[in-house]
């Protein structure tokens, strides 16, 4: 569902990205571990036609990405660090507004369904989003994702900031999505959680991919110890 | 989508106390001035009225009187405002209402002409049109600067971008619904000023106003559109919100500041006009040695009456069959006309060229082309008023012609001549008709190409730069 295809990108000569090739199937989550600038976000940057890629090509459901720029995002859903939101807006009326903009058509009932699906509390869909805590917003963010129906989702730092029980609930909604079938790729930090969410993990140091691990057969302490000495050389 | 995007745009709009609070002042504004405009209309409709109905009961009521006597004694006639002149005042402060119609000149108004070559493009007091051509644009820019510029600081616009949605449709959407919350606040003071018109003007005078006020309708909204148009393009391609304010709020300055008051000075200095004194000056002397510079009066009447005395083979003035002073009379007024057009003539003509360069200036300030537009439809311009005072120097020069003839024909030479009211009845009352919305829309043909080259510049620039909007 998701893939890339030798996708590299240079800035001025200086590469940030090296030919990366990767393939994200259905149902999987594939979180990308490393540090700052390692290439995380111009990964997935290149994925949403956000910057044009120097060589390769990232291809989501088999569409490339910049000759089916439209087509190809119809396909997925994106929530960054914050999902950002119209603060004179309901998380209600956000929702029902990304998701026509989408192209989807959803009565009000259903709306409400999917951002209890999120775990967003009834009493909360009707206020206004300048009142929402960071949480709040990334579930209105997973609502739109179940309301679109994406088949592939792209998350970069989704539970930066968020408290142990909100990246959490957070996780387990992330599972549930991909138990439906959806591909994730999520760029992270956070070594418990990519561990505890994703089914691969792929470390990233320098703008290339030196590892790739299945999160089963890793433990917690053991993929710390990988990460850490990749990111000693 | 464009659609949805509107709705969306307005209900955040009506959200934001900014919205509120500047539409509000913006309508409180806009219906102040349209009331002051048709009390302003009113009155001086009714001066005009009542001035018009007593100077011609004065003319027909004066006694017996030798006709050259009431000649002197004269008639004024008042110009009838426009009923648009309540949305745009124009010139009308400047260029004067009444104007004297006596022997011997063309008297000006009661604001010279070569004075107010400069005064046409001096603003005002608050009218409909200060608020139109000025405060409207600047709501659009508070409206619109962040359109593009807020979304990328907040982050919404890779939201939106990662969606899939056309920049094209976005930018059609975020104009399409500024444009809806301005149009609801303008379409309320339109009905506002619409009534106002009916109850200044009357029900006939409205709707023989409607092609005139159409075309100043769709002035304005190629004007808004402009804005709009620019305010957009601005704000996607500049980085943040608050340079887009600074430049939008730049350009405001120019094209409703400083622009104006720039045209004037430089249409004056590119076709300067003689100042008051000098142009009565140069009137007074070719009035004393005719038009050309030569054939000073003595010598004309000296050859007039010779040439008579040759005519009627007599020889003197007492024998002649027609009245003498009646024909110099007549002859003076002759040598005059000459005079008075060969001056006015070059004198509305230096303005003619004045507005020609505010014209041409307009292609880089789309207010100096609106406010042209905005005077010419609501009939109180530069040549509106010159269109009335032709109509009134032709019934003055109408009058001067029968009082003479009739001189000429019953006056003799040798005893004192009075006429009576039946002479005074002869001259029709003054009648005057503005000019077709035809006349106004042949005169404002360029002004309108640049206006709609504005609008279809600032649209595609609009659309060109919202393709070029990266959510990075």
């Amino acid at each position: 569902m998701l893939e890339t295809i030798n996708l590299s990108k240079t800035y001025n000569g200086v590469p940030a990205l090296h030919p990366l090739n990767l393939k994200i199937e259905p149902g999987e989550i594939f979180c990308l571990l490393g540090a700052n600038g390692a290439g995380k976000t111009t990964t997935i940057n290149l994925f949403l036609n956000f910057i044009d890629p120097t060589s390769g090509s990232a291809k989501i459901g088999g569409l490339d990405v910049v000759s089916n720029p439209l087509e190809s995002k119809r396909l997925l859903a994106y929530i960054p660090e914050q999902v950002m939101l119209y603060k004179n807006l309901s998380g209600l009326e956000n929702l029902e507004y990304f998701t026509s903009l989408a192209g989807g058509k959803h009565n009000t009932g259903e709306l409400r369904g999917f951002l209890a699906e999120a775990g967003l509390a009834a009493t909360d869909s009707d206020k206004r989003v300048g009142e929402y805590s960071k949480g709040m917003r990334q579930k209105v963010g997973i609502a739109i994702a179940i309301a679109k129906k994406a088949r592939a989702l792209l998350l970069d730092e989704p539970t930066s900031g968020l408290d142990p029980k909100a990246a959490n609930e957070f996780s387990a909604l992330l599972r549930k999505l991909s138990g439906s079938g959806a591909a994730i790729l999520m760029a992270t930090h956070d070594l418990f959680r990519a561990k505890e969410t994703g089914t691969r993990v792929g470390i990233m140091k320098h703008g290339s991919l030196v590892a790739s691990y299945l999160t089963s057969s890793l433990g917690h302490a053991e993929l710390e110890n990988i990460y850490l000495e990749h990111m000693h050389d | 989508m464009i659609l949805r995007i509107a709705r969306k745009e307005m209900t955040e709009m009506f959200r934001d106390g900014r919205f509120r609070v500047s539409g509000a002042i913006l309508f409180t504004l806009l219906a102040g001035a349209l009331l002051l405009g048709w009390q302003n209309y009113k009155e001086v409709r009714a001066q005009h009225d009542v001035a018009q109905k007593s100077t011609r009961d004065q003319w027909l009521h004066q006694g017996r009187k030798n006709p050259h006597s009431a000649a002197h004694y004269g008639v004024y006639a008042f110009k009838p405002k426009s009923p648009l002149s309540l949305v745009d005042q124009g010139t009308d402060p400047y260029t004067g209402i009444a104007v004297w119609l006596e022997a011997h000149k063309q008297n000006e108004f009661r604001y010279r002409p070569a004075q107010d070559a400069t005064a046409v493009q001096r603003f005002g007091e608050l009218t409909g049109a200060t608020v139109l051509q000025l405060l409207v644009p600047l709501l659009i820019v508070l409206l619109t600067f962040n359109a593009f510029a807020g979304e990328r600081e907040l982050g919404t616009l890779r939201q939106l971008l990662s969606l899939g949605v056309r920049q094209t449709d976005l930018a059609a959407g975020k104009a399409l619904g500024v444009a809806g919350a301005l149009a609801l606040l303008l379409i309320p003071a339109a009905v506002f000023g619409a009534a106002a018109m009916t109850g200044a003007s009357g029900y006939d005078a409205m709707t023989s106003a409607i092609p005139r006020t159409a075309w100043l309708a769709l002035s304005y909204l190629l004007y808004f559109g402009a804005f709009l148009g620019i305010s957009l393009t601005v704000s996607a391609l500049v980085k943040s919100s608050r340079a887009a304010l600074t430049v939008l709020l730049g350009f405001w300055m120019f094209n409703g500041l400083i622009a104006p008051r720039a045209a004037s000075d430089i249409a004056r200095a590119v076709r300067p006009t003689p100042s008051a004194f000098e142009f009565g000056h140069k009137l007074e002397m070719a009035l004393a040695s005719g038009a050309d510079g030569a054939d000073p009066t003595d010598g004309r009447v000296a050859r007039l009456k010779a040439d008579l005395l040759l005519k009627y083979n007599v020889d003197k003035v007492e024998a002649l069959p027609v009245n003498f002073n009646g024909i110099r009379l007549q002859d003076g007024e002759n040598h005059g006309n000459i005079v008075f057009d060969k001056a006015y003539a070059a004198l509305w003509e230096t303005f003619s060229q004045q507005d020609a360069v505010h014209r041409a200036l307009g292609m880089i300030a789309p207010g100096l082309t609106v406010r042209s537009l905005s005077m010419g439809f609501a009939g109180s311009d530069f040549p509106h008023h010159a269109h009335f005072a032709i109509v009134a120097e032709n019934y003055r020069r109408m009058i001067q012609r029968t009082l003479n003839e009739d001189m000429i024909l019953n006056a003799g030479n040798t005893s004192p001549y009075l006429a009576d009211d039946s002479l005074w009845n002869k001259v029709p009352p003054f009648l005057y008709t503005a000019p077709a919305t035809s006349w106004v829309v042949a005169r404002q043909t360029p002004a309108l190409g640049i206006m709609a080259g504005w609008f279809v510049i600032a649209m595609l620039a609009a659309a060109w730069s919202s393709r070029r909007l990266k959510a990075l």
